[in-house]
């Protein structure tokens, strides 16, 4: 049955993205390039990452609101450059806290990891 | 703070949902634009740019839905969904909701209802008192019965025993309680040692508690009222603390009120405290029981242990008075229900249980039922992609609010039901607390949950099953539902069968052996046209016997005169009723040594044996002549002739009783009577009886009178009470009935194992036939539904030439199989379960074949008509409306 593998279509070597990096990605784009409205924050994630993320744009609105409920991005309707309407976010200050806090973490865990699994790949080769 | 700013904002949300949904759509679109805008600089054309921007957006709705999700609550979202489905559901189907709630709320009230009895009669307690679990009741059974204790007992346990932490005296007596301006009444009053309150851990509500120095000898008499007495006796008044009163014409001062609802240990008007006097020396049992509270962690039977050793010293020291005597220890419920309340309790809390599983298994057919209606609804949303978790949590919401309205249904009838029975079952022998509290209100609770999974499960069953593409097909071009869903029906109604004729038989020996109680032959002959009554008067109102007997003198020859009445006498006790037991000595014969049997004495006025026509088989009845100053005689009954003088004329012979204090006088035995029923609770045996003539051994503070008719007894009724009144307004006159009805179940006149035996087997019936009622509902709702369902077949069927009575006979098997083998089932059961209710049984083995006939008859009459509407119905089927119907 032809559509049993359709799932297998879609080309998987991107990333899946771990649950909370995308908040993480969008704190740390807004606090690098200030107010930004939702397009630009999803251009800057793929730029950023190469477009190594398997990032469906309209995913972001999901975190922005989730966010915003939060208390961490600030959100305002506004005219970008090239004179249209969008809604512009921007982080706020327990935003910011937060995101130190979560890329803290975040280097933590990486670090950890890339640890590990060098440790098992040299061990692999002994 | 901030996480529950952030559960506001959700829910907040939830309420400026199309706002939201608005803005965001505006947002996708602006992001939209500025991605084709983006394109188009790029020197893409503008239709491929578009096609490009939607294709990195990916899917708006889905978007739209996670983008919901994460502002909003889903889950609550989704329950207000099912909650919105379930009620249209409901509305719609209003048959359905409303059998439902109302099968579900009887069970489940009557569930509760057994609990919170239950709760009351095993571990309650009395009302007001602290840690009743610890408390234990202390009698003591001597060789000719279980009564009483005796003082000097009491204070060796309290001295000796180590398993408690105190123990208290209850001693009763009846005073006369003068006070005000002459006034005075007569009360019933506990002489309690001074500790009993502390011990309770209850304070009276006004004034103060007894203090030891009450009960030093020569102490100033003092008294504490019952909140009930002092409201009716003393209008409530506060400045009665203080006052005097005289008790017995002894002044004593009152010194408090308990609260309202306290009564320890039964029903009476005063307490004071107990006073030893010099008869305490005999060791004579008097006092009514003592009370105990047990040490932290000191077991019932430590204690029981202990005072059993005590016991056996105490026989040791002073084996004239205290050989045999045990000391038993009692719980609350022993003490006060009696020792089998567990047994009668527990099985009436499983019987609850019975219905309401029966009450479960309906719900689940009918469930399943709309479930199979729905059964396209269900598969086309599975097709679409709907999860099965999803119908599941569908399926549960719906099942909880059918039990949330059947709670709180239930818990109105629990409130009535525990009412009604508190005031049907009151005693004044029984103090009972029957508020229902948060553990009643959590029971209901946990029982409604566990119904609704219950009768849950069978539905979500059905939903696994629904495969995609069976379940379109089979609704498309299908003839009958699938063979799965009918074996768990039949399975289902031949639980409940099995379940209802358990209770069925239950109910059955019950009722019998209570049918064998009320109706046993009492050795009256035609008992209904005998009035009886008792008059009873106030202590002081005669002041010597002399002056009693003068009124019983008169009060005979008033009521003689009334036109209508035969016959007429007096007794010390009316017919079946229990009285005071006596050991006595036979002339002639050396004493026994354990003191002598007892029997029953009677004092009875001349023509009591014409009156309940049971006149003398030989020798002679008494006659005016039998008074204080001739020959002491008594006439005795078959029963005792026979066993006391086997091959001997009773006639001459002569008997006494044992007394201790002074050698009484010797009775020459007269005459020999018929049996008549006396003493006996279960109304099994004749004992044998002692009767004297009444001018004899007169009864001091009241007597019983019967009156034989010659017309039916209600009509000279009136004419005797009206006598009465004229004749001293303060004689009181009670009980008045004819003699038939005083036969009728006195919870009262039981011994103590039975005395609960009216409320149980008047209560299993209730059981048994709502049982009854549901499954046969039950298995009406499975074969009409069955009908309905294959009515295409049944059409095809008459259609290629199957009569009527074919077609009945297949509904019939299809109903009657599985009652067939739940019928089975149910009496092999009820051959053990009924095993348990062997000591509530009087004269009927629990295995009783007229009831174990009885009751699969009354099963099958009943499962027959459940079967027959839906055949009838069945046989009526039009072949080519059918074929055409879907």
């Amino acid at each position: 049955m032809w559509y049993r593998n359709m799932s297998r279509v879609t080309p998987d070597c991107k990333l899946d993205l771990l649950q909370g990096t995308l908040d993480l990605m969008v704190l740390q784009t807004l606090d690098a390039m200030g107010p930004l409205h939702g397009y630009g924050i999803a251009r800057r994630i793929e730029q950023l990452s190469g477009n190594e993320v398997l990032l469906n744009q309209g995913t972001i609105y999901a975190s922005l609101v989730r966010l915003q409920q939060r208390g961490w991005i600030a959100a305002e309707w506004g005219v970008s450059d090239n004179n249209r309407k969008a809604k512009f976010y921007s982080i706020t200050r327990a935003g910011n806290r937060q995101m130190k806090k979560h890329k803290s973490q975040w280097e933590r865990l990486a670090a950890v990891m890339g640890r590990v699994l060098a440790a098992a790949a040299e061990g692999g080769k002994g | 703070m901030s996480a529950l700013k952030h559960v506001c904002a959700r829910l907040i949300s939830l309420f400026r949902r199309e706002a939201l949904d608005r803005e965001f759509d505006e947002e996708a679109q602006s992001h939209l634009d500025l991605a084709v805008e983006d394109y188009v600089r790029c020197g893409t054309p503008e239709a491929e740019a578009r096609r490009l921007a939607r294709i990195k957006f990916g899917a708006v709705e889905a978007s739209k839905d996670a983008h919901r999700d994460s502002r909003g609550l889903p889950w609550l979202e989704g329950l207000v969904y099912d909650l919105r489905f379930t009620f249209r559901g409901l509305r719609r189907d209003r048959a359905f909701t409303l059998t439902a709630i109302v099968t579900l709320a009887l069970a489940i009230g009557l569930n509760v209802t057994v609990f919170a009895v239950m709760n009351t009669m095993l571990f309650r307690g009395y009302p007001l008192v602290q840690r009743n679990d610890r408390l234990v009741y202390i009698q003591e059974q001597y060789p000719s019965g279980t009564c009483c204790i005796t003082y000097l007992d009491f204070e060796d346990w309290r001295a000796q025993a180590h398993s408690f932490e105190g123990m208290a005296f209850v001693g009763e007596k009846n005073i006369t309680l003068s006070y005000g301006e002459g006034r005075s009444t007569d009360a019933t009053a506990f002489t309690v040692s001074t500790n009993v309150f502390g011990l309770l851990g209850v304070k009276p509500n006004l004034g103060r508690d007894f203090v030891p120095a009450d009960e030093a000898s020569g102490a100033a008499p003092v008294v504490i009222l019952n909140h009930r007495f002092w409201e009716s006796q003393f209008g409530g008044r506060r400045d009665v603390i203080g006052t005097s009163v005289l008790v017995n014409k002894a002044p004593a001062t009152v010194i408090g009120v308990m609260p309202e609802g306290f009564d320890f240990p039964t029903q009476f008007d005063v307490w004071m405290p107990y006073m030893r006097g010099p008869e305490v020396n005999q060791r004579a049992p008097e006092a009514f029981m003592a009370v105990g509270r047990l040490r932290d962690g000191a077991k019932l039977q430590e204690a029981r242990a202990e005072l059993e050793t005590i016991n056996r010293r105490l026989e040791a020291a002073y084996p004239a008075t205290n050989r045999g005597v045990v000391a038993r220890v009692d719980t609350y419920s022993q003490a006060n229900i009696g020792p089998d309340a567990p047994v009668i309790y527990g099985s009436l809390w499983v019987a609850a249980w019975f219905v309401l599983l029966i009450a479960c298994a309906n719900l689940a057919n009918l469930t399943v039922a709309r479930t199979i209606g729905r059964w396209s609804d269900f598969s086309i949303r599975i097709a679409l992609g709907a999860g099965r978790g999803r119908m599941m949590r569908q399926i549960f919401v719906e099942s909880l609010t059918l039990t949330s309205a059947a709670g709180v249904l239930g818990w109105w009838i629990t409130k009535w039901g525990v009412r009604t029975w508190a005031v049907e079952t009151a005693s004044i022998y029984q103090i009972l607390d029957y508020t229902l509290d948060s553990g009643t209100l959590a029971y209901l609770v946990a029982i409604s949950l566990a119904s609704a999974i219950l009768f849950s499960l069978a539905p979500m069953g059905r939903v696994l099953q629904i495969g995609v593409n069976s379940a379109l097909k089979s609704d498309a071009r299908g003839v009958t539902p699938g063979l799965r869903g009918k074996r768990l029906a039949a399975v289902l109604v031949a639980g409940q069968m099995g379940l209802a004729i358990v209770l069925l038989s239950g109910a059955g020996v019950l009722v019998r052996s209570l049918m064998n109680v009320v109706s046993a032959n009492t050795g009256v002959g035609d008992p209904e046209h005998v009035l009886v009554g008792l008059l009873s008067w106030p202590s002081e109102k005669f002041p010597s016997l002399a002056a009693a007997l003068g009124y019983v003198d008169r009060f005979e020859a008033k009521v003689r005169a009334i036109p209508g009445i035969v016959d007429e006498s007096v007794a010390s006790n009316i017919p079946v009723n229990s009285g005071n037991q006596r050991t006595f000595e036979i002339g002639g014969r050396p004493n026994p040594p354990e003191g002598g049997e007892a029997v029953q004495f009677l004092s009875v006025g001349p023509d009591y044996f014409r009156v309940v026509e049971a006149p003398a088989i030989s020798g002679r009845d008494f006659n005016d002549g039998d008074r204080t100053a001739t020959l002491p005689v008594a006439i005795v009954n078959q029963s005792f002739a026979a066993r006391y003088w086997p091959r001997e004329q009773p006639l001459g012979k002569r008997l006494r009783y044992i007394d201790r204090k002074k050698p009484a006088e010797w009775l020459t035995v007269v005459g020999v009577v018929p049996n008549i029923m006396q003493g006996d609770a279960t109304r099994r045996q004749f004992k044998p009886l002692v009767y004297l003539p009444f001018r004899q051994a007169p009864t001091v503070l009241g007597v019983n009178f019967l009156l034989r008719t010659g017309v039916p007894p209600g009509q000279v009724a009136q004419a005797v009470r009206v006598e009465i009144q004229k004749l001293d307004p303060d004689v009181i006159l009670k009980k008045f009935t004819n003699l038939k009805a005083s036969f009728a179940f006195d919870p009262d006149r039981m011994d103590r194992a039975h005395s609960e035996m009216g409320k149980y087997a008047a209560v299993a019936p209730i059981f048994a036939v709502m049982a009854l009622l549901l499954a046969a509902v039950g298995l009406y709702a499975v074969i009409a539904h069955s009908v309905s369902q294959r009515t295409k077949e049944i059409g095809i069927r008459i259609a290629i030439g199957a009569a009527a009575e074919d077609i009945r006979r297949m509904v019939l098997r299809e109903g009657m199989w599985p009652v067939a083998i739940g019928m089975v089932l149910g009496l092999a059961a009820s051959l053990g379960v009924n095993r348990i209710l062997q000591s509530q049984l009087v004269g009927v083995p629990p295995y009783d074949p007229g009831t174990m006939t009885g009751a699969p008859v009354v099963l099958i009459l009943v499962a027959l008509l459940a079967c027959l509407i839906p055949a009838r119905r069945a046989m009526k089927v039009d072949p080519a409306f059918a074929l055409r119907h879907d």
